[in-house]
């Protein structure tokens, strides 16, 4: 091997071994920005969540703000409810592909039908939350109706009773996102091949089964999607209609996660246990999150939709 | 799959800010106040005199809340702050008006920071001692001069270690009123004196019933009917309000029938229908609003409801008394008058003394006579002209407001009893979902979390019982 050979390999093996940091310096801007915007909060909150504020500044505390949010029972009913919330994503599921269905077999009127149900979605959450505390109320529009139409016994304080609160408010979270629902399916539905639906129907598929083997594995993904987005919502993104419905009672009935947090870090001077309970939502949601990427990454090896 | 872990992120994201930036702020170290100035020695009726054009300009932020109290509050601080500043051009006041559900936090978040408003507002007693231990508010006692503080009411609510934390603007007290038309037709005769006792409340209660009146009207949706029965009763088996702070602090037990008793007997009135089936469907004024519709015969009233009742139902119909006497403590014959919202100067304020001459300013007869044709709300000050309140029964609101001891013990339990114990308990009442005993324990519960999750304010308010 010459020693020009010897220079020229050096230099290739050196190239090899330094990178090509262009790349790196042009994403690095954008890659501090997104860590401070998104990273720095939930370090400090972390951070926060062993700290306890004192007149002079903050002090270590370990786990105890974790101590106190899991021996409280509000803590506890707070995410019972969260809970409960969480089985009603299965049904507004359910309805939201029904509706979906019903109207892409575009029945007359069905142009008016999907506005009306993706409408809600498109308001403020407080304003639905104002409008259905008119509804709901032992006096509202819900109850003289029923009592106009002889079934006065059926008439509940909706809001006002401990049983019937937390279904009411799901009532209200699935009146909303189910337009949401609607729109995603109907859109995936549009772009389902016709053949596959000819095909179907060649072999004598009635709309039961056209339903069953083709349109339902067709959605798969978009119905998995939904149902990440809405378990998400029932866990972290159902403050709004909890505050503008109930504030959280009668007394803690329908007190959520979000409200526990809002209250500790606003109104009680808790910044440390509010953090510590946002670190265990964060933690319950990602443990959600995963165990869907690990069923939809199942589902993608099998080679399914 | 990306899409749902952005928005996931985001999610989260939007959430850790919001609790960081609060989070933050709290648990830095708190910086030395920069610049404050020193307290200068109080000086007469600095807030009256005009000063030259070519004095020092002063900028002053004051974060204001009094509109949901008292309507017509804003537009008179409005005309307040254009007065002064005609009077005095070097200063420029900025008002910032407050939200109920954010008044507390707002400043809590401006206290860790030490910067923010140079006048602010907050609740008596518990939210403005609150702030003094974290060493946010100047005392005003040292910057408006004794002969003009010895004018204002109610002080005692924001009196401690010997100063004057925050001036009271006026006083609200809470009555009952009484729809006249219906106890005629119901055999109800008012009582002879200015109260009830419990026994011919009660008495007069089943009495409308019979007749068909729904006899006591209100709304505990929000929790504040039961803050009011509690203002009410709760304290009528005490002698002070350091046993309420004993209970506060752990030295006695809120399952203490001396404490929570007082639940059984809100327990009763709901069992026998005294009150309306819709209570927990609406909010206190919602529930108050029906009186005015003629829809019970009485309610929980403060001056504004009353005027508005008078105003809906006709002055002839409508009655006023004092709350029932149930207890037998000291404070049972104790008034409720407060003075609700209090304003103080901030410990970082550059222009504290300017800051104070203006609030001393905003008691100066004309503004006091202002105020009451604005809001209809009687001052907490000896020097308002009582002359103003011409209706029989808001003179008679007056007379209770400003007549013998008034305590309001909302003022006296930390804010997270108040909002975790006192709100959700009278609601447990009122939705029928649980027993006073089951209030008790509710109210022993949060207040033994509390103490847990704040050793240092526990250490304040022990300090109030020396």
């Amino acid at each position: 091997m010459s020693s020009t050979a010897i220079v020229s390999t050096t230099s290739a093996s050196a190239r090899r071994r330094r990178p090509d940091l262009t790349p790196y310096l042009l994403v690095a801007p954008a890659v501090a920005l997104i860590v401070l915007i998104y990273g720095y909060p939930i370090v400090r909150i972390f951070i926060d969540s062993f700290l306890s504020p004192t007149k002079t500044g903050a002090k270590t505390v370990g786990v105890a703000n974790y101590g106190f949010a899991v021996n409280d029972p509000v803590f506890w009913k707070s995410a019972g409810n969260n809970v409960f919330l969480l089985a009603g994503v299965p049904l507004m599921t359910v309805l939201a592909l029904l509706f979906a269905v019903v109207l892409f077999d575009q029945i007359r009127g069905w142009r008016v039908y999907r506005t009306l149900v993706f409408t809600p979605y498109i308001m403020a959450v407080p304003v639905i939350g104002a409008t259905f505390v008119y509804l709901y109320g032992f006096n509202g529009i819900v109850n003289t109706l029923l009592r106009d139409i002889g079934l006065g016994g059926v008439a509940q304080d909706w809001l006002g009773n401990p049983t019937l609160v937390m279904p009411s408010i799901l009532s209200v979270v699935i009146y909303r996102e189910l337009g949401f629902g609607v729109m995603l399916f109907l859109a995936r539905m549009a772009s389902i091949r016709l053949e596959l639906y000819e095909a179907a129907e060649i072999d004598g598929a009635g709309w039961w089964a056209r339903l069953r083997y083709v349109t339902i594995p067709q959605l798969r993904s978009v119905i998995g999607f939904f149902v990440v987005i809405e378990l998400i919502t029932m866990l972290s993104w159902v403050f709004a209609y909890v505050y503008s419905m109930t504030g959280g009672g009668p007394g803690f009935a329908s007190s959520v996660l979000e409200l526990y947090i809002w209250k500790n870090a606003f109104a009680y001077r808790a910044i440390g246990i509010a953090s510590a309970v946002a670190v265990l939502l964060l933690v319950a949601t990602s443990v959600l999150i995963v165990v869907q990427l690990l069923v939809r990454g199942g589902e993608s090896e099998t080679g399914e939709e | 799959m990306r899409t749902t872990m952005v928005r996931f992120g985001g999610l989260l994201a939007a959430a850790s800010i919001v609790l960081s930036a609060c989070g933050s702020a709290a648990s830095t170290p708190a910086p030395t106040p920069a610049a404050t100035t020193a307290a200068t020695a109080p000086t007469d009726s600095a807030s009256t005199a005009a000063v030259p054009t070519n004095a020092e300009p002063v900028e002053l932020t004051y974060w204001y809340w009094a509109e949901s109290d008292a309507p017509g509050a804003d537009k008179w601080m409005a005309d307040s702050v254009a007065a002064y500043q005609k009077d005095h051009p070097n200063v420029t006041i900025k008002v910032v008006p407050q939200a109920t559900d954010t008044l507390q936090s707002a400043f809590q978040t401006a206290a860790a920071s030490k910067s923010g408003p140079d006048i602010a507002s907050q609740w008596a007693t518990g939210p403005v001692l609150g702030f003094v231990w974290s060493d946010a508010i100047s005392p005003i006692s040292d910057l408006v001069p004794a002969d003009e503080i010895k004018h204002w009411l109610n002080t005692s609510e924001n009196t401690y270690q010997g100063k004057l934390w925050a001036m009271p603007m006026y006083l609200l007290g809470i009555g009952m009123a009484y729809n006249k038309e219906l106890f005629v037709k119901a055999g109800v005769t008012p009582p002879t004196g200015d109260r009830w006792t419990w026994d011919e409340f009660l008495a007069a209660s089943a009495k409308l019933k019979a007749a068909g009146i729904t006899p006591f009207v209100g709304g505990d949706k929000n929790g504040y009917l039961g803050a009011w029965w509690f203002a009410n009763l709760g304290g009528q088996q005490l002698d002070s309000e350091a046993d309420l702070v004993k209970a506060v602090v752990g030295e006695a037990s809120f399952t203490d029938p001396k404490y929570s008793g007082w639940y059984t007997e809100l327990e009763k009135l709901v069992k026998a229908g005294y009150i309306n089936n819709d209570v927990m469907s609406l909010d206190l004024d919602q529930g108050v609003r029906q009186f005015y519709q003629g829809k019970g015969a009485m309610a929980f009233t403060s001056d504004g409801m009353l005027a508005s009742a008078i105003k809906e139902l006709g002055a002839d119909k409508v009655g006023v008394m004092r709350p029932p006497k149930w207890g037998t403590g000291t404070l049972a014959d104790a008034g409720n008058a407060t003075q609700s919202i209090s304003f103080f100067v901030t410990k970082w304020s550059q222009h504290q003394q300017a800051a104070a001459d203006f609030l001393q300013y905003l008691h100066t007869p004309e503004r006091l006579t202002e105020w009451y044709k604005a809001t209809g709300v009687v001052a907490a000050d000896d020097r308002f002209d009582s002359t103003l309140v011409t209706v029989p029964q808001l003179q008679q609101m007056a007379k209770f407001e400003t007549t013998g001891q008034q305590t309001w013990l909302e003022n006296w339990i930390p804010s997270q009893l108040d909002g975790d114990g006192d709100l959700p308990a009278g609601q447990l009442i009122f939705s029928g979902s649980g027993t006073a005993a089951d209030a008790g324990q509710l109210w022993e519960r949060v207040a033994g979390t509390w103490r847990a999750a704040h050793p240092d304010e526990l250490a304040n308010w022990q300090g109030l019982l020396k």
